[in-house]
């Protein structure tokens, strides 16, 4: 057996110093965030006003508002679930529920994690050669929303996946034993215990979704569009482009120059809202699991 | 699942309640007007402009530069791009054989201004010193090379800003300073008309070329000569017109063929007095 000793000087010292060093570089992690909030809030928060979020922008962007990009960015995250939501979960439910453990599955398995690290910009060269010219959607929000459902796509199926493998298989073992067959067995028991899972891939998908600016630059945002789209064949404006266009293309005279902080501001407070809620629903949702 | 689907359906909902709030007829035309960053902003102005007085004929502005607009308008995906350079032969060709006759319209004209920082003690330069400064193999290196000293400016190295290699921008100034020579390695390109401006206003050893239209008071405008024995000339919209200052280029639009319909009134708009106007008034050279 072994008697425990004291720590000598040496070592108690190095051990406060290992966990001084990785204290400092989790704090060091925050900073960056922290910083970035408080800038937008100090720079951005003046310009906020009901009107600044319900007007048009005027004067090339240089005075009134951001209404029509608010409400393209709603459009584009909003069309790009609905097509990216029902193809990943059935996807994720295929490869965790069904597939066989052979190479197909893995060659699955691996493009999908390759798609998750091909650039943004290569997606939106893949949105413009597929959606706008072969498919010939043109550039509109349908394009652009697909080519960010492509992009999210990995998000969603990983996320789904985990959270279906999360249910214990016991689960799934008693539900055979009992007579159900597969799909009865998904249904009311695996998906309505993964569905809180399931749910954080859609929040970090609308995060992602909403702050992206190459997929849809050339496929349906426009930097100006006197209008509000109507359907999904429409170009839109959008947050993301509107706050990009802002900062490198506008020259903004002195009293706008806080204008791009109000955007950004925003629209992160957008993208907050909406995890905000979604976290509130899976919060809802875990309360209610059972085990 | 049946919760996930709710949600869906109601944010749905909630976007078409939202949208809905001004509806409008479906039989609008849309003009899709794509191209230079350094037009984005009149292309804005222009378009917001002929929004207020036309409700029928919607303008569809996008950047992303002159080669992006050119590509667009080979591609068949737009009806006016915007360049501020001329197409090249290879790219009319490429036009031609996918049956697209580019139809060029000089819309204004800009100055592209050579951008120094606020202290930057030397604010003439001539055609030939700019080519050492950014041209490859060209020998000026460092602010000492030209015997002065940049207050600030602590390397001592010019820091060469420049522009992405499909701006219109860059390739003006290659042809018009470089010649045939290329741009040197080691220069900071960034994608943005106003990014250059910027960058020059924050960096002391900073020297950038961009339109005119991007001045600000917090930045120094160079006088540039042609040659040694040419004056320097301050660029402005009327030394643009009458040619004095030698990097002056024309503002393009490209069509498809002789316009017709909502494309001809409009592009007749943009050339009219009104249209002219608000060129001149964004900072550019108007045609007439």
């Amino acid at each position: 057996m072994f008697d425990a000793t004291d720590l000598n000087a040496s070592n108690r010292r190095k051990q406060r110093l290992v966990k001084m060093l990785f204290l400092m570089m989790t704090i060091l992690l925050i900073v960056p965030v922290l910083l970035i909030l408080t800038v937008l809030v100090i720079k951005g928060g003046p310009v906020l006003s009901f009107e600044f979020l319900f007007s048009d922008p005027k004067e090339q962007m240089t005075a009134g508002g951001i209404f029509p990009a608010l409400i393209g960015t709603v459009w584009l995250v909003t069309v790009a679930l609905l097509a990216s939501v029902p193809l990943g979960v059935a996807a994720a439910i295929y490869l965790s529920e069904y597939a066989p453990d052979n190479w197909f599955t893995r060659a699955i398995n691996l493009a999908i994690i390759n798609l998750a690290g091909v650039p943004s910009i290569v997606h939106a060269l893949f949105g413009v050669g597929a959606f706008v010219l072969f498919f010939e959607f043109g550039t509109s929000i349908l394009a652009a929303s697909l080519t960010l459902a492509v992009l999210t796509l990995p998000v969603v199926i990983v996320a789904t996946r985990e959270s279906l493998q999360a249910v214990p298989r016991a689960f799934r073992e008693a539900c055979w034993n009992m007579g159900a067959t597969r799909w009865q067995t998904i249904r009311r028991v695996v998906l309505p215990n993964s569905v809180s899972g399931i749910l954080t891939g859609v929040i970090l998908e609308v995060s992602r979704t909403a702050g992206e600016t190459a997929p849809i630059m050339f496929t349906g945002a426009a930097i100006f569009l006197p209008f509000l789209p109507e359907s999904v064949n429409d170009q839109t404006m959008a947050m993301s482009l509107h706050l990009y266009a802002m900062a490198t293309q506008v020259p903004l005279p002195e009293h706008a120059q806080a204008l791009p902080y109000g955007v950004a501001l925003v629209l992160i407070g957008m993208v907050l809202a909406m995890n905000a809620i979604s976290i509130g629903f899976r919060m809802w949702l875990r309360g209610k699991k059972k085990w | 699942m049946r919760i996930l689907k709710t949600a869906l359906f109601v944010s749905t909902l909630g976007v078409l309640v939202a949208c809905g709030g001004r509806g409008g007829s479906g039989d609008r035309t849309i003009i899709q007007n794509k191209g230079s960053d350094t037009l984005v902003n009149v292309a804005q102005a222009w378009a917001e402009e002929y929004a207020k007085k036309n409700k029928d004929v919607a303008v569809a502005v996008t950047g992303g530069g002159s080669g992006t607009g050119i590509a667009a308008l080979i591609n068949g995906t737009v009806d006016i791009a915007n360049a501020s350079r001329k197409m090249k032969q290879k790219e009319i060709d490429l036009a031609k054989s996918r049956g697209i006759e580019p139809k060029e319209w000089v819309v204004g004209f800009d100055a592209l201004a050579v951008y120094i920082h606020k202290n930057n003690p030397k604010t003439k330069y001539t055609i030939k010193e700019l080519a050492n400064i950014y041209g490859e193999g060209g020998p000026t290196e460092a602010w000492s090379d030209l015997a002065i000293e940049v207050p600030g400016c602590q390397s001592g190295k010019i820091v060469r800003i420049s522009r992405q290699n499909n701006s219109g921008t860059y390739a003006y100034f290659r042809k018009t300073v470089l010649g045939k020579n290329d741009f040197k390695l080691g220069s900071n390109d960034l994608h943005g008309s106003k990014d250059v401006v910027d960058a020059v206003e924050k960096t002391p050893c900073a020297i950038g070329y961009s339109g005119l239209a991007y001045a600000t008071d917090h930045v120094g405008v160079a006088e540039v000569a042609k040659d040694a024995n040419s004056p320097y000339v301050k660029p402005t919209v009327q030394s643009a017109v009458d040619g004095t200052y030698p990097i002056a280029r024309p503002l393009l639009m490209y069509t498809n063929g002789e316009p017709t319909g909502a494309v001809k009134v409009y592009l007749d708009w943009i050339l009219s007095a009104e249209g002219q106007a608000i060129i001149k008034k964004k900072g550019y050279a108007p045609v007439r």
